[in-house]
């Protein structure tokens, strides 16, 4: 699903973000990838969302060389995966409903298909009765599960989330981990960037730590579910 | 991008004018206050030099006749006057006519001519030609001395050479000032827009993460900013148009030499109106629309 190739990542002002980082992440699995501030776990997620160029070796996502990416073509590649970011990221104007709706209005579904599929996502994470509710309005473990659902809605094979338990109180931290980890049962591939230590310990996942851009450690604590084919481009899964 | 996804994206642009007020306000105030000093320059500039052109066709040239000329003959250059084009009115003044304009000047003392009547009359008869354009002075007057019963031409060479100059001064210094204005309207403008997508650039931010295009980003903020545009010009048209009817309605109310001068030179609002209208909805539209599309551009790189 993610495979990184003797990766380099140096930024106009000279600081190395990533050195030589090889590592593969399998489709199905569960991966905590951990680091403290500044050890380069920004710009392996920005690699991913090809924000950022490699600028030595190779990054695929779903068997996609990002590193040749067109720059026309990164929407259609972030369309194929679902992104939860620490600060929520959703569209203060827009209501819940709107925030995940507007993920599938950028794809050109038909409305009759969004109207739906939003209801469906949002009762899934547990909001059915917040969807009129702006970002304002709800807390931050709700806004949260907007930004799941908005991730969720195109039924990505590839979930990502930066520090998703960052803005949340602990209770609300395993609820989110939990939700993730049920997301993963049925196939779909998830990464959590985090600093928090302790979150990954207390679920037996693949543990990848990087530290001043150079992969130190890779554990598998658990069985991931790993399928076959790989290199199939990222699709939809049924959620 | 579908009909629904159009339709929708549109939308979306007029509910973020709203959902914005205060930067909408911001833009739709600083293009509005642009635009309407841009006008007031543009319409100073055209009435400056209306005026000067009305004050240039007060211009009179005198073309004295042959006094030998018999009736046949003076009614051949009569035709050759009236045939030539570029003359905005011809007058014919006979020798007797001139003599009772004299005797007018005199007043009481107006007998001393008596004796000058009929054939001592020492006038030469004349026509008082007023051309439609000074620039074509020397041209009218070889033409006009080139018929044959004319004896002399005499132009007001100094008064149209002063006129000329004047009317190519206002004209510059008018539409100098209109296009620093433009200038300044379009950095000022541009920056306010600048402002406003700045301040939304996180909005953009998610858009890019979600997987928008460029395309699909970018035609809310068109369509705000042109309807920005829109409202703008609007707004101005009124205060412009409003402020120039006040204008022409105080116009009316001079005396004496300005009722004369500036109730005769002053563009009506017919003469007017479209062009403001036209100019600043297109102005405004363009500058709106375009604008924002230009500045979403910089946050578009993520």
């Amino acid at each position: 699903m993610i495979v990184f190739e003797n990766v380099t990542k140096v930024y106009p002002g000279g600081n190395t973000a990533l050195q030589d980082l090889s590592l593969h992440i399998h489709k199905g699995e569960f991966v905590f990838v951990l680091g403290h501030s500044g050890a380069g776990k920004s710009t392996f997620l920005k690699l991913i969302l090809r924000e950022e160029k490699a600028t030595s070796g190779r990054v695929l996502v779903g068997g996609k060389d990002l590193t040749r990416l067109k720059e026309r073509e990164v929407p259609y590649l972030r369309r194929n995966m679902g992104v939860v970011f620490q600060d929520f990221r959703l569209i203060p104007t827009m209501t819940a409903y709107e925030n995940v709706a507007f993920a599938m209005r950028v794809t050109n579904i038909p409305e009759k298909k969004i109207r739906t599929r939003v209801p469906y996502v949002l009762k899934l994470v547990g909001l059915g009765e917040k969807m009129d509710c702006l970002p304002e309005h709800m807390s931050g473990g709700e806004q949260q599960r907007v930004a799941l659902a908005r991730a969720l809605v195109h039924s990505p094979q590839l979930i990502i989330a930066d520090e998703p338990t960052g803005n949340i109180d602990p209770e609300l931290s395993l609820e989110m981990m939990e939700l993730l980890s049920a997301i993963n049962s049925v196939g779909i591939t998830v990464v959590v960037v985090t600093h928090e230590h302790e979150l990954a310990r207390q679920f037996n996942k693949r543990v990848i730590t990087i530290d001043h851009g150079h992969l130190v450690d890779d554990t598998d604590h658990g069985v991931g579910l790993h399928t076959d084919g790989d290199d199939e481009p990222v699709g939809e899964v049924r959620l | 991008m579908n009909w629904s996804s159009f339709k929708y994206l549109a939308r979306q642009g007029l509910h973020s004018l709203r959902a914005n007020r205060l930067m909408t306000l911001a833009s739709i105030g600083v293009l509005t206050a642009c635009l309407i000093l841009t006008g007031i320059a543009g319409l100073f500039g055209a009435n400056i030099n209306s005026l000067v052109a009305y004050l240039g066709d007060q211009n009179e040239t005198v073309v004295y006749l042959d006094t030998e000329l018999t009736d046949e003959q003076l009614a051949q250059v009569d035709e050759t006057i009236r045939s030539m084009e570029g003359l905005a009115s011809v007058t014919y003044m006979s020798k007797d006519a001139v003599l009772e304009t004299y005797k007018g000047y005199m007043g009481e003392y107006a007998d001393l001519w008596d004796g000058f009547e009929g054939s001592e009359n020492p006038f030469m008869a004349n026509y008082r030609v007023v051309l439609e354009d000074l620039a074509d002075l020397d041209a009218k007057v070889a033409e006009l001395e080139a018929i044959p019963g004319v004896t002399k031409v005499n132009p007001p060479t100094e008064l149209a050479g002063v006129f000329l100059g004047v009317q190519k001064a206002v004209n510059i210094a008018a539409w100098s000032l209109v296009g620093v204005l433009v200038v300044v309207s379009v950095v000022v403008i541009s920056n306010t827009i600048r402002l406003t997508v700045f301040s939304r650039r996180k909005e953009i931010n998610i858009m890019k993460y979600v997987g928008a295009t460029n395309g699909f980003i970018r035609l809310p903020f068109f369509v705000e900013g042109m309807t920005s545009g829109f409202i703008s010009g609007c707004i101005a048209s009124a205060a412009v148009l409003g402020g120039y009817a006040l204008v022409l309605y105080f116009s009316q109310r001079l005396e004496g030499l300005w009722e004369t001068v500036i109730g005769a030179s002053l563009l009506s609002m017919g003469q007017v109106w479209y062009f403001v209208v036209g100019g600043f909805l297109l102005f405004g539209v363009l500058i709106g629309s375009l604008g924002t599309a230009v500045s979403v551009r910089k946050h578009l790189k993520v």
